[in-house]
């Protein structure tokens, strides 16, 4: 690689720098960054092959810059090629966030190991233009970091920006980086924008790195799905020992995200698009949803009434314990046509038996629920979600277990039909939820058989009032002849 | 992730959009489930598929014979009931009434699930 003279001295002085900061544990030999562009949500996936400069190295530390980690929604660290994910502990140093990664062994000197750091960004893209005709194209913009941060030296980088077709309007051309680049600052191949290979990086947490070469770089590209984001989701989900029966209701608010309508709304354009079989790529026809196998009684309604434009393939209910394979398919058309900037609002909800979410340790006499955060729209985001577990009356010991945090959790009280004190709730609210959030929350709480049985006296107790009344009323004498009788 | 026991727990507040919430600690920052509560959320999800399913205590497929025998005896014994002589002691009167009340107490239990309001 061919220096640059005038970048020798900032080098030097990088190098004594990381030196001092301790970032020589590590190198980086090569670092790959792949974003698949989407609409909602971003998919970023970073490879570091590392290398141990010291022995016996628990912590592998990942950087992310102040915007790319006030997107991110999920973050995933694993080894390549395993399952298993890494624990990591966040922590924020002037206006980054770093994250420190446990490696499954201490590494020696000179031994490798390849990291996989998976984080799901979303709200990442702006429609560009910010408003299209009804026959029109699509454009979304998206803005990342050039180089990808990292305390330690990096002997190769890359960043591969992937769209889902290869139809970009534009990048940025990176300026000043001649001292990294071999061939070409960035290149476009197909679907794909790769910008590098970058050779040997300094460590470019540093300010002096940070300020000389960061840059943000966009793309603007074409995108062929409608941007979906749920406004606002609630989740109720009501248990019933009675009628064994698990139910979950979504109050869901879908927003078109893409670029705004431009002029009106023509029902002539959009019978054409589907006569043709050329929807325009940021209308929203129709959802397609998997559900939970064996559900039953499903409805669908909005603001207006009942919509019967949907159409439900229930799948089988496997054994408890089995793996779900199958879903069952709703295929929901919406009253209209979501265009860009229309919001949606509906509701759906289904029964479900409870035998396929709930278990019972005889031992302990505990139930345990799983409940299922979310379910997922493809290529969405659910900025806002309120899941409420309502919990039969009279349960106890009530405890839960997340498979994340929530941004809060509320225990409190729901009245419904036949209910005296009311049923025990847990009330959690998320945030930018997206497909991996799609996981199960366990509850366990215990049922008494008194509390089982409160509901059918209660009930007694209001029918035995009222032959109270009956009775006491039979003794009366309302009759108007009294005086004639007595006669 | 958060284990939350007891049904009297105060609310907990939301302290940061990216917080991991220790109701015992005012740290506030971002990190994965420590490897203790990644332990407990395996084994309980492991527990959870190894126990035997939920069973009602009355299978549900019974709910609205059992809500027809319950009502329909409900009816029969208030019309009874209404045709008992008046006595000082009610003593029969209220044989009757208790036993007519928790058979339709049950019966409109079996009923309103039959109805598919899941109570």
């Amino acid at each position: 690689m061919s220096l640059k003279w005038a970048s020798v001295p900032l080098f030097l002085l990088l190098s004594i720098t990381s030196g001092l900061c301790g970032a020589s544990s590590f190198e980086n030999t090569a670092v790959v960054r792949t974003v698949e562009l989407g609409g909602s949500v971003v998919h970023v996936t970073t490879t570091y092959a590392i290398r141990a400069l010291e022995n016996n190295l628990k912590t592998y530390t990942i950087a992310l810059g102040k915007e790319d980690r006030a997107k991110t929604s999920w973050v995933e660290v694993k080894v390549k090629g395993q399952d298993n994910t890494l624990p990591f502990t966040e922590r924020v140093e002037k206006h980054l966030s770093l994250f420190d990664v446990t490696l499954p062994k201490p590494l020696s000197g000179n031994k490798t190991l390849n990291i996989v750091f998976e984080n799901i960004q979303t709200h990442a893209t702006t429609p560009w233009p910010q408003t299209a005709a009804q026959n029109e194209d699509q454009a979304l913009k998206y803005t990342t970091d050039l180089f990808v941060l990292s305390p330690y030296s990096t002997l190769v980088q890359r960043t591969k920006l992937r769209a889902l077709t290869p139809r970009f309007i534009s990048w940025a051309e990176p300026q000043g980086i001649d001292a990294f680049v071999g061939d070409a600052a960035v290149t476009k191949n197909g679907a794909n924008v790769v910008y590098g290979p970058y050779k040997d990086v300094p460590p470019s947490t540093l300010d002096n790195f940070l300020e000389k070469y960061q840059q943000p770089v966009t793309v603007h590209y074409f995108h062929e799905q409608p941007v979906l984001e749920v406004r606002k989701l609630n989740r109720a989900v009501e248990i019933s020992h009675w009628g064994a029966n698990i139910n979950i209701q979504d109050d869901i608010s879908l927003y078109n995200a893409g670029p705004k309508l431009k002029g009106h709304f023509s029902r002539i354009e959009h019978q054409m698009q589907g006569y043709n079989k050329k929807g325009a790529p940021h209308v929203l026809p129709a959802l397609t949803l998997g559900l939970p196998p064996g559900i039953r009684n499903t409805y669908y309604y909005d603001t207006i009434g009942n919509v019967s434009t949907s159409k439900l393939r229930v799948a089988p209910l496997p054994p408890k314990g089995a793996q779900r394979s199958q879903y069952s398919i709703l295929e929901l058309r919406p009253r209209y046509p979501l265009l860009g900037g229309w919001n949606y609002s509906f509701t759906l909800g289904w029964d479900a038996p409870l035998e396929s979410s709930a278990s019972y340790d005889k031992k302990t006499g505990t139930y345990i629920v799983a409940i299922p955060i979310l379910t997922p729209i493809p290529g969405a985001v659910i900025t806002d979600e309120e899941l409420k577990i309502i919990l039969p009356e009279g349960a106890t010991d009530v405890s839960y277990v997340t498979p994340f945090p929530a941004l809060s959790a509320v225990m409190g009280t729901h009245v419904t039909f036949l209910d005296t004190v009311g049923r025990p709730s847990i009330t959690l609210r998320y945030k930018n939820l997206t497909l991996k959030h799609a996981q199960e929350i366990y509850v366990t709480y215990k049922v008494s058989t008194l509390a089982h049985i409160k509901k059918g006296l209660t009930v007694a107790t209001a029918l035995f009032t009222l032959f109270v009344l009956a009775g006491v009323a039979r003794r009366l004498d309302f009759s108007i002849n009294r005086k004639k009788k007595v006669q | 992730m958060k284990l939350c026991r007891n049904a009297t727990v105060a609310r907990l507040i939301r302290v940061d959009d990216t917080c991991l919430f220790h109701p015992r600690s005012r740290h506030c920052a971002w990190r994965s489930p420590p490897a203790l509560i990644i332990m407990e959320y395996d084994a309980l999800k492991t527990l959870h598929s190894s126990l035997p399913p939920f069973a009602p205590h009355i299978p549900v497929g019974v709910l609205p014979v059992l809500a027809l025998v319950l009502l329909s005896t409900t009816f029969v014994l208030a019309f009874y009931f209404s045709t008992l002589p008046k006595s000082t002691i009610p003593a029969k009167e209220v044989a009757v009434a208790s036993t007519a009340s928790v058979l339709g107490g049950f019966g409109v239990v079996a009923l309103f699930c039959t109805a598919g309001v899941y109570v």
